[in-house]
């Protein structure tokens, strides 16, 4: 009968759309590998793209009892990932986090495991003190182990564009407002920043500017209510960004300008000083795939150079850069304490962070690792003059969406931008913050 | 009336065993979810696991309140309002008029235009935002070809002045001149402008002129300048203008379509007796195509309410704000580092009860004035 | 046989006034279509350092080697044959559950029809986006439930199997349900427009509801049919939020979460973006070039008379 036939046409249909469903867990009895899930944040345009895939092959080819399901996402798509994850507690295995900022609900709600048991105390005296510091981290445990220190503030210097134009490196702010209109005839802009995106004026020279004038003392003072941000100290500080703006040492065309034209413009000589954070370097170097560079590597150690930011009328800390502990890897805390998944994580992270993975990323440019004595002979220039940069900088100091809860931060980077287009003023953009941060006192 | 030749049972069994699909699928992805969202709105779920982790409850409407408090909401429906309008009252009317352009073969080459106006559809908004920031860029497009003109223009004048002075003097007079035509946002740069500029020009030697010439041109010749992308309400006129670009499309067809299902002697019979283009649109075609009308306001009114992607690719919501939506806002709430859960569904709680708002609005507008033939 | 209306000069102007005016928008609507489209051609087979310095001409060197490499890295093999049955899949789907609903609702009467089928309008209202996180918890709580429950039955070992999270039938699901409320309001109302006669006539001869559905109605859907596929299948291919919340197996994944993975902010390799756009939007464009006609005949053959 008709109806007989066409129901039994309905369930054969969902028993082959149930086989059909795909995704099985194993397919094999027996010795099943153990199966771990990793979300990472990659884009497949960076350069050095190529060789971190075969990073992940070979991990593989070598742990053959070990089976790797990697997602890889970034930006929108990431971040709703994790929250959807997040929200039903459901994290994979091995993810890619960040320190604070993004990952804030990883930390804030415990859902990473402490690395400190995990790896071990002797693995782990490998890495420079900074990055195993657990205070660094939003959690106050070590979740996740940074693959680098990240220092925010470089301003990369075309010093053969200065040279052409009869320009000494500035070593003081004046020295940089002196050659905006000498600058400017040749149609290069002084200081170049792309902030079109809220966080990079914040991250990349705010953090830099508010550490040399108030120092991460007086930050914490603010959270803890002794000072206000109303106070003058940071009035000033928002006010030399101001100032930046109306001496056309920043053009307010730079808000228009979106993160990814950046280095393209530096490289074409559009501008004397590119402010970005170390990871930028990254950006110029060849890639392998093309094996074509944004600056050629010839060019990179004769004609730029990796500077401090000059010196700040009223600073009191001279020298310092706003620094955090990067990205790296963390395990999931409901992956079950002493399972065969732990022991594969655990595998990983010792291989992803041994010397050899990560001389290949000192390679690629993708970053300089935190693992001490990491180096190579075949990096180009950029590479190497980054850790000169480093060595020459005395102190660091608080990167501020590191430190401030995002509902605090997230007001000062639009006052930042707001200020470049001239629509607020310092005073207006202090009284925000101030507000913002009464409301989170309130919470505590 | 007939008496149906089926049982009642029958005919329950049926009805409910056709929409039982719909209803399952319904609930699974609207129903439930939304229930959840309304409830989260009302909480304090800070993120974590959702059921199973820290505790939370229900708290009230302090997030619609602190929604209610926020300027940048309100600013963020401002920015949907214009959308809406432009949507409802650009890209209806314009689909409509072309449609019925090429319904009564007022313009050639319907298949054509059809087509092609259909097509930004299919373009993927990253494209979009790609090209947004090529054209815009102040190193893009417009940038370029603007400041050549402008370029050109003050090297004139500058040639003018130095004509007129008798070669490359360097004399106050001179100097004035050249800052009564520069660009005053260029000039802010200089402290005491007739110093500096003067003591810039002495560096050069007489036959730089070309050189000079260039130079004066970068340093005070009128920038194209992006600003006013980054003021609100005007950086949302290229947004609109993308937007009525998008979907007018869209409406072309689905209302060519439905004209094209009207009885044409209807539409001749008219003409016989001597109606005009315009009365047969307003007495005959807009009446019967009323439902449809009704149907693509509905669409349109829903989709702008909620579009997210095109303007996210473009502009990201920003500079500072100016051009962010409500879908935006709530992204930027609920996915960024620390979701704020409760407040992202409250707006999108906000946006649905708007939007019904809204549609209320359409329907009674369209008992006024509309009814079928 | 068309008669000359009497227009006066002045309607005339107006006239010829108006039709400039209209294919002036149009044309400058079109060249704003045109010319992205065939930029974006244009650039994907310029090398990228080209690129770099040639934003807007031809290029000089033409070369293949961004979508050898886009094709490659973002394994667009695994992708397009996703794209394509979620894409199909979900259109019928769409159609089959709206048009049946659509069915019981215009055409039953019933008590229940006013309050769920208003839920169906609003739903309209709904963006996935407020929801996405709802549904994955939905999705991996009931996947989990299922698990369990079969697992206790025995029916399955130690391993879970994906029955709504990273499968292809959850996605077709979800999609499915996605489109529903659109498509069940315009189906309703077309179907309402349908004589009951006809429906009479075979329910006369003996046919059940099923079977009046199957020879009266479906064949009788097709133009609605036709416009809910227009509404939906663009939508549907180029959906990128959801499937990224639900699928993170690479083999399940669909093309826009591949073009995706090229759309970086950390750009350097303009080429292979591109590429991977073209190869993005290209299905599309073929299905539209190919099936437009069919899509506007479609709906006239479907015209209802009477």
């Amino acid at each position: 009968m008709k109806k007989a036939t066409s129901i039994m046409a309905v369930l054969l249909l969902l028993s082959a759309t149930v086989a059909f469903a795909g995704g099985q867990g194993g397919e094999v009895k027996g010795a099943e590998p153990t199966v771990l899930t990793v979300l990472y944040y990659i884009d497949a345009t960076q350069a050095g793209y190529a060789e971190d895939q075969a990073i992940w092959e070979k991990f593989s080819a070598e742990n053959p009892d070990i089976k790797i399901e990697k997602e890889e996402l970034f930006d929108q798509a990431f971040h709703e990932k994790v929250a959807a994850y997040v929200a039903a507690g459901t994290l994979p295995d091995l993810m890619y986090t960040w320190p604070s900022g993004r990952s804030t609900a990883l930390h804030e709600q415990r859902l990473l495991k402490d690395l400190t048991p995990l790896l071990g105390k002797e693995f782990l005296s490998n890495f420079v003190p900074a990055a195993i510091d657990p205070s660094n981290q939003k959690s106050g445990y070590l979740a996740e182990l940074p693959q680098s220190v990240t220092y925010t503030t470089v301003m990369y210097t075309n010093t053969k564009l200065l040279k052409d134009n009869g320009l000494a490196e500035p070593q003081m702010y004046a020295d940089m407002k002196a050659m905006v209109p000498k600058l400017k005839a040749k149609g290069a802009q002084t200081l170049l920043m792309a902030n079109k995106d809220t966080w990079v004026m914040q991250s990349c020279l705010f953090s830099t500017v508010t550490g040399r004038m108030l120092g991460d003392a007086w930050i914490d003072s603010a959270k803890a209510g002794d000072v206000d941000f109303t106070d003058q100290g940071f009035v000033d500080t928002l006010g030399f960004v101001d100032t930046m703006y109306k001496d056309g040492v920043l053009s307010r065309d730079t808000i228009q300008i979106a993160y990814g034209e950046g280095p393209a413009l530096f490289a074409e000589g559009k501008a004397a000083f590119l402010v970005d954070g170390d990871w930028r370097q990254g950006a110029f170097l060849t890639d392998s795939s093309t094996g074509v560079a944004l600056i050629d590597p010839a060019r990179q150690k004769s004609e730029f150079a990796f500077r401090n930011f000059p010196a700040i009328p009223g600073e009191k800390n001279a020298g310092q850069v706003s620094a955090i502990v990067g990205v790296g890897f963390s395990v999931s805390a409901s992956v079950p304490a002493g399972s065969a998944k732990e022991e594969a994580a655990v595998r990983w992270m010792k291989y992803y962070y041994s010397p050899e993975v990560l001389k290949i990323k000192l390679e690629t440019g993708a970053f300089i690792p935190s693992r001490k004595g990491i180096t190579s002979d075949k990096i180009e220039p950029f590479t190497q003059m980054m850790p000169e940069y480093y060595a020459s900088i005395n102190k660091t100091c608080y990167v501020l969406d590191g430190v401030l809860d995002v509902d605090v931060y997230t007001p000062l980077n639009n006052g930042l931008q707001e200020m470049g287009l001239g629509t607020k003023n310092p005073t207006q953009v202090a009284a925000e913050v101030q507000d913002a941060m009464k409301a989170w006192q309130a919470k505590q | 009336m007939n008496r149906r030749p089926w049982k009642v049972v029958e005919e329950r069994r049926a009805y409910w065993s056709m929409i039982s699909p719909a209803i399952i699928l319904y609930i699974f992805v609207f129903a439930f979810p939304i229930i959840i969202s309304i409830v989260i709105s009302l909480s304090n779920y800070a993120g974590g696991k959702m059921f199973g982790g820290q505790s939370w409850r229900i708290t009230g409407f302090q997030q619609y309140v602190k929604l209610a408090g926020d300027p940048y909401f309100w600013l963020a429906m401002k920015n949907n309002i214009y959308i809406v309008l432009i949507s409802v009252f650009g890209q209806l009317p314009l689909g409509l008029i072309f449609a019925y352009l090429i319904y009564r073969r007022i313009v050639k080459f319907g298949e054509f235009w059809q087509g092609i106006l259909y097509m930004p559809a299919i373009i993927s908004v990253i494209v979009i935002g790609i090209m947004w920031n090529i054209i815009f860029s102040p190193y893009g497009l417009i940038a370029d070809v603007v400041n050549k003109s402008y370029a050109a223009g003050f090297s004139r004048q500058v040639e003018q002045i130095f004509a007129e002075a008798g070669g490359f003097q360097i004399t106050d007079q001179v100097v004035k001149q050249l800052i009564a035509v520069s660009d005053p946002s260029a000039l802010e740069i200089f402290a005491e402008p007739i110093e500096e500029l003067k003591a810039l020009l002495l560096a050069y030697s007489p036959d730089q002129f070309a050189v000079v010439k260039q130079d004066l041109v970068n340093l005070l010749a009128r920038k194209w300048s992006a600003a006013f992308l980054a003021k609100r309400d005007v950086a949302m006129l290229p947004i609109l203008f993308v937007v009525l670009w998008m979907w007018t499309g869209m409406y072309l067809i689905l209302f060519l379509a439905n004209m094209q299902k009207i009885d044409t002697g209807i539409v001749e019979a008219a003409r016989i007796d001597g109606a005009s283009e315009g009365q047969i649109i307003w007495r005959i075609m807009l009446p019967m195509l009323s439902g449809v009308v009704v149907n693509a306001a509905i669409l349109c009114i829903a989709g702008s309410l909620n579009s997210f992607d095109l303007v996210f690719a473009m502009t990201g919501g920003g500079p500072a704000r100016v051009t962010q939506l409500l879908s935006i806002y709530m992204y930027d709430r609920a996915f960024m580092g620390a979701p704020d859960y409760p407040l992202a569904n409250a707006i999108a709680l906000a946006i649905v009860i708007f939007s019904l708002v809204l549609i209320m609005l359409t329907k009674i507008v369209e008992r006024r004035y509309g009814g079928r033939e | 046989m068309t008669v000359k209306t009497r227009e006066s000069k002045f309607e005339r102007i107006i006239s010829y006034f108006g039709k400039a005016m209209a294919y002036l928008v149009m044309s400058v609507f079109a060249l704003m279509t045109a010319y992205p489209i065939l930029w974006l051609i244009m650039n994907s087979f310029k090398p990228t350092p080209e690129y770099r310095v040639n934003r807007i001409g031809l290029p000089r060197t033409w070369t293949l080697v961004n979508y050898v490499g886009a094709w490659k890295i973002g394994e667009f093999s695994k992708l397009i044959g996703n794209s394509f049955l979620y894409t199909i899949g979900a259109s019928i789907g769409i159609i089959l559950v709206a048009t049946l609903a659509g069915f019981a609702f215009a055409k039953i009467k019933s008590k229940a029809t006013a309050p769920i089928y208003g839920s169906f309008v609003i739903g309209i209202l709904l963006s996935i986006q407020s929801l996405m996180v709802p549904i994955f918890l939905e999705v991996s709580q009931l996947d989990r439930i299922i698990n369990d429950l079969l697992r206790l039955i025995g029916i399955i070992g130690q391993q879970n199997i994906n029955i709504f999270y990273n499968s292809r039938l959850g996605v077709l699901l979800i999609y499915i349900g996605a489109g529903l409320p659109i498509a069940v309001y315009l189906c309703t109302e077309y179907i309402r427009g349908i004589p009951d006669s006809l429906i009479e006539a075979a329910r006369l001869d003996g046919a059940g509801y099923f079977e009046t559905f199957r020879r009266v109605i479906l064949p009788m859907a097709v133009p609605i049919a036709m416009t809910v596929t227009i509404l939906n299948i663009t939508k549907i291919w180029n959906e990128f939020a959801l499937i990224n919340i639900l699928v993170s197996k690479t083999e399940l994944k669909s093309m826009p979460l591949g073009i995706y993975r090229f759309s970086g902010t950390m750009a350097s390799d303009y080429g292979k973006q591109f590429a991977a756009l073209v190869i993005g939007m290209a299905p599309m464009l073929i299905f539209y070039i190919i099936f437009r006609k069919q899509i506007t005949k479609g709906v006239f053959a479907g015209a209802v008379k009477g």
